[in-house]
């Protein structure tokens, strides 16, 4: 074990010594994380850099060795979970002012589980960190404010959707087992099980992404229960960044794989970045938005992933490593983008005391440059905006994408399309959703008197989320070639990362999709902008300045300044919800106020109006909460207050079955 | 639901609202109301109104507002909910031609309730009339609406009539009804352009404007005056129109009516124009009746009214007066009516100009006044019913009051454009064919 490897175990070990450090103080608890994320950061840079990094090693109770290892791939996500929590941790210092260290204990038992199971060189012991990580954030859920109920049930079905991941992510680890013969993460022959690994793996880990059908698990603890922001961040950005490491790894110890399973992908992924979109746009939580949006956001690593697949097995070796930069730089753009919202939602709940977004309408408008800075750069990242982190990625996949024509057979190609159409109609509504969010949050003229606005030292690590994310967009090209050993770690060969030069574009400046098919080069685009200000700004610093004249906004001759005459957050989606009413069930729900009697004549009559949207698949989810309760309730009334002789005869004809099969198999 | 102890106590108590019968106007001082029984097809006047005229929802109209106060012009309902706005537009808005002002309460894109607010364009005509001389008020009366001079003038002069007890010359009735009649062409060309511009019909807008241009023209011819401004006073200008000028505003006319078939027949076959108007901004029988709409809106959802008929008064009840409906009540209803009136107006000029009165010096005897020194006028100017109540003391007005169609139809543009999206409201707002200026006065 060399210097790297002890500072890896270091990492590892810091973070969950957080939890005990906690129940001295929670900002010792804090404080230690930062640390260790920041030891993590280090090391994960050293693996990308000279290679991978061994660390600790022990021999595991099943006769495997087991050790904290970091190769390319894990390097990856350990360096983007660490960027992330560095932030988070620091953020929390300041947040955190409960008076119960609980929430400071599951936060460090939470990263530390993630960092063991991202550095575990045996599948055992990333089981081991898979449940402890689901356990530790259940625990993280169950601290949010509000209606216990609504926490309780919300937090219930994380913890349902967790547990159901583990089943499914133990089948897959005991068919590889069966596969390889050991728990070490060693690339598995071909063979009969292999399916049910992707299968159950796909659905197990995808659970954990929160892409569609499982999406519920995603946005309900999150919004529903109002969880603590800095929990918020680190579920939403570093928790599905492990389910997203998960899918990595296990896909890269399959075997080659069939062309459905990249088109099962594909799909999957097309629908959660679409259904994503749309939820986002309409929610007017300012978690529920952010959580909404990273469904869109895993559906498009699984988008540029099952790309990579189809094109993997279709003989596209360029389209399959562009693809492969493209899902771990949509990785990457998320993590960073997505953390920066959730810790404006938290500053934002501070400042304003609300998480609806309806009813802040501007309330926090201009007060701390800080946040307002880093929450620009997370929603024009996430809104796909040039030259930022989220920009980047979303070129990237749709450039992917629009390959597909490459792909043969033919219903592989109409697949592209449609995904194709479903990426760039959500790339659209999400446009609306962080616009939304910026605009009613922090941008625009207040609709009500303004709260006090200040949050001290929530505004610092915002900011620097925020800069992290323009520095991952614009330099980008480099960051790819940075990249190459985790591409090739899940390649299981070199490659070479997508990057070139075009005109005057000096070579490995720009991104080149394909062979070569589009280009882009990000840092070019903040030099041409910022030219052009500079134009904008010299011309009206030399000439324009006296004509300038400030008058009141024009309120077509309306007196201004009414405090309900400004459009809603939830008006400014309403489009969408009316446009997309056979997705969203829009349905509006008016009610009488009041009785009619004289007043019908003389006075008008008062309604209340709302106007509701459904997710069909929670409509769905609670038939199925509904017939199960059902299914129990006649066990419950019909078979368990039965006789004895009923058991007695149940567990003979068992024994006997079981008896016979084992005879027969023998 | 009847009302219970509280609510009725120290409130007269409402007689049971007859679904059939409709106020039409409340004197100020409480002296007498008028009502149109649809059943009966009469208009009724009630010396001692039962209702009291706080308590009516058509009462909105009742008493003029100080110049630049916002005033509701109906009953709007009060709509909450999550996400639910007020949204201003106006009083400077690019698609109404007038200062008004619109608070819609929307969720977004849908308009839950509207409320029209008035007050914008108030010049006080109403009370700077009074203390002048019947001529000199009907001066300042004649331009409440430019669009609607002759019918204002012509029920300010009938209620004047009445209340002086002047016994008016035959040709001078006469004279009031051509010129309402060529008015009412006019504004109901108009009022199809406008739709027609809403729904970016621009050919047929172009040949309705033309058009209107020409019925203007003719305007000018015969009265003197494009807009009619000074024509109807007594001993103005048409009095002396001759044989020659009749035949040959009739054939101008008839030229005219010709056209105006041809370029009605191609709004119809236009789908986008016949798309965008159907079912927009609808209401029905019932609430047009509740809510005491007036005009072509009125007629639009099934009604038969109209002052022509169901008012007797020169020339009219010497006429055959035609009287289109529709049961609809859209905006498609609305226009359709107004282009068959267009239809029956034609009609009723060639019977005028046919039948002038030969004599210049028979009188006839005018309505009975309602009071001492008190008269009513009530004609059906283009958009409906209007109303007149003067009172005169030694030949100068002594009070006025009256109800414009447009203040009666405000609460029926409010409810039509319940629950229609942002981009319906031009259609609907331009088939009520609502004027501020003869709303505010």
């Amino acid at each position: 074990m060399d210097a790297a490897g002890i500072v890896l175990s270091a990492a590892v070990a810091g973070l969950f010594a957080g939890a005990p450090m906690s129940l001295l103080h929670r900002r010792a608890g804090y404080a230690t994380a930062t640390v260790a994320s920041g030891l993590l950061f280090a090391v994960a840079i050293v693996a990308l850099v000279a290679g991978p990094v061994q660390g600790l090693g022990w021999s595991g109770p099943l006769g495997d060795p087991e050790s904290l290892r970091l190769d390319g791939l894990s390097a990856f996500f350990a360096l983007a979970a660490s960027t992330v929590w560095i932030a988070t941790s620091f953020y929390s210092l300041a947040y955190d002012d409960r008076p119960s260290p609980l929430l400071a204990i599951c936060y460090s038992l939470t990263l530390g589980s993630i960092a063991l199971l991202v550095s575990s060189s045996s599948l055992v012991l990333f089981l081991v960190g898979w449940e402890t990580m689901t356990l530790a954030s259940y625990g993280m859920i169950l601290q949010a404010h509000g209606r216990s109920g609504r926490v309780f049930s919300a937090s219930f079905v994380f913890l349902a959707f967790g547990e159901a991941s583990t089943l499914l992510v133990f089948v897959a680890v005991a068919g590889l087992r069966v596969m390889t013969g050991t728990f070490a993460e060693v690339p598995a022959a071909a063979g009969s099980l292999a399916t049910v690994v992707f299968v159950a793996g796909l659905i197990g880990f995808g659970l954990k992404m929160g892409v569609a059908p499982f999406h519920m698990s995603e946005w309900l603890p999150i919004a529903h229960s109002s969880a603590p922001s800095n929990a918020s961040a680190v579920l939403s950005s570093t928790l599905t960044l492990a389910g997203a490491y998960g899918l990595f790894r296990l896909l890269s110890l399959l075997p080659s794989p069939p062309l459905w399973w990249g088109a099962v992908m594909l799909g999957i992924g097309a629908v959660s970045v679409l259904l994503g979109a749309l939820f986002a746009t309409v929610s007017e939580h300012t978690k529920g938005l952010p959580a909404y949006s990273t469904i869109e956001n895993n559906g498009l690593i699984l988008v540029a992933l099952g790309i990579a697949l189809i094109a993997r097995t279709d003989g596209l070796p360029g389209l399959y490593v562009f693809a492969l930069f493209a899902a771990f730089y949509q990785a990457l753009a998320h993590a960073v983008a997505k953390t920066a919202l959730f810790l404006s939602a938290g500053y934002l709940e501070h400042a304003a005391g609300t998480f609806d977004l309806n009813s802040l309408g501007g309330r926090t408008r201009g007060s701390d440059r800080t946040a307002y800075l880093g929450t620009l750069a997370a929603t024009l990242s996430l809104a796909a905006t040039p030259p930022l982190a989220g920009f980047v990625s979303e070129w990237m996949v749709l450039e992917a994408l629009f390959q597909s024509y490459r792909f043969h057979p033919e219903w592989v190609q109409f697949e592209g399309l449609l995904s194709g159409a479903a990426v760039a109609l959500a790339a659209g509504l999400i446009l609306v959703a962080m616009v939304k969010f910026m605009g009613f949050s922090l941008l625009w003229r207040p609709r009500a008197t303004a709260a006090d606005p200040r949050a001290p030292g929530l505004g610092a690590p915002i900011a620097a989320a925020g800069a992290a994310i323009v520095g991952v967009g614009v330099a980008a090209p480099w960051i790819l070639k940075f990249l190459t050993p985790t591409v090739a770690a899940f390649a299981g060969a070199p490659v070479v990362a997508p990057v070139g030069g075009l005109l005057s574009v000096p070579d490995g400046w720009s991104i080149v999709s394909g062979s070569p098919f589009g280009i882009i080069s990000p840092p070019v685009i903040p030099i041409a902008l910022a030219a052009g200000a500079l134009v904008a700004v010299g011309y009206y610093a030399l000439g324009r300045r006296r004509g300038a004249r400030r008058v009141a906004p024009w309120m077509a001759g309306s007196v201004p300044g009414l405090e309900r005459e400004t459009y809603t957050s939830f008006g400014y989606s309403t489009g969408i919800r009316i446009m997309m009413g056979s997705l969203l069930q829009t349905r509006e729900v008016r009610a009488q106020v009041g009785s009619v009697t004289r007043a019908e004549l003389a006075t008008p009559v008062s309604y209340n109006v709302d106007l509701e949207v459904l997710d069909v698949f929670k409509v769905f989810y609670d038939g199925l909460i509904r017939f199960g309760e059902g299914v129990a309730s006649v066990l419950k009334t019909g078979v368990m207050p039965g006789r004895l002789g009923r058991y007695l005869a149940y567990i003979l004809i068992v024994t006997l079955v079981v008896v016979i099969y084992v005879a027969s198999a023998a | 639901m009847t009302p219970s102890a509280e609510e009725t106590a120290g409130a007269t108590v409402l007689p049971t609202r007859d679904a059939e019968r409709a106020l039409a106007y409340v004197a100020a001082d409480g002296a007498f109301a008028l009502y149109n029984d649809y059943r009966a097809k009469a208009s009724v006047l009630e010396r001692d109104p039962r209702i009291p005229p706080t308590e009516e929802p058509a009462l909105t109209w009742r008493g003029g507002a100080a110049a630049g106060a916002h005033r509701p012009l109906g009953p709007t309902p009060v709509v909450e909910g999550y996400g639910v706005f007020t949204f201003p537009y106006g009083p400077v808005s690019m698609g109404v031609p007038e200062a008004g002002k619109f608070a819609v309460r929307t969720y977004g894109e849908r308009v839950l309730s509207l409320e029209p607010l008035g007050g914008f364009k108030s010049r006080g005509i109403g009370t700077s009339v009074v203390g002048q001389p019947v001529e000199d008020a009907a001066l300042r009366i004649e331009r409440m609406a430019g669009n609607f001079s002759a019918s204002h003038v012509a029920a300010f002069l009938a209620a004047a009539d009445s209340a002086l007890g002047r016994e008016v010359p035959e040709v001078e009735l006469w004279t009031r009804g051509l010129a309402q009649e060529l008015q009412r062409v006019y504004n109901h060309l108009h009022v199809i352009a406008r739709v027609a511009e809403a729904a970016s019909q621009n050919v047929g807008l172009a040949q309705t404007h033309a058009l209107a241009e020409e019925i203007l023209r003719v305007q000018g011819a015969v009265f003197g005056h494009r807009w009619l401004f000074g024509a109807l006073l007594p001993n103005g200008p048409a009095r002396r129109l001759d044989a020659p000028d009749r035949s040959r505003t009739s054939r101008e006319l008839d030229r005219l009516s010709d056209e105006f078939e041809a370029l009605w027949e191609l709004f119809l076959e236009s789908r986008t124009f016949v798309d965008r108007i159907q079912a927009t901004g609808s209401i029905d029988r019932a609430e047009a009746i509740r809510w005491g709409a007036v005009g072509p809106t009125l007629r639009a959802c099934g009604v038969d009214w109209d002052d022509r008929l169901r008012v007797p008064a020169h020339p009219y009840t010497d006429l055959f007066v035609a009287l289109p409906r529709e049961t609809g009540g859209d905006a498609l209803a609305r226009v359709a009516v107004r282009a068959a009136e267009i239809r029956a107006s034609f009609l009723l000029l060639e019977q005028i100009l046919d039948r002038w009165p030969r004599s210049a010096t028979k009188t006839v005897a005018p309505a009975a006044p309602v009071g001492p020194g008190r008269g009513i006028g009530r004609v059906e100017a283009p958009s409906g019913d209007l109303v007149y109540d003067v009172r005169v003391a030694e030949d100068r007005v002594a009070a006025l009051g009256f109800r414009s169609p447009s203040q009666a139809n405000w609460p029926l543009f409010a409810h039509g454009m319940q629950g229609a999206v942002f981009t319906d409201f031009h259609f609907a707002f331009e088939s009520f064919g609502l004027v501020f200026a003869e709303t505010d006065g």
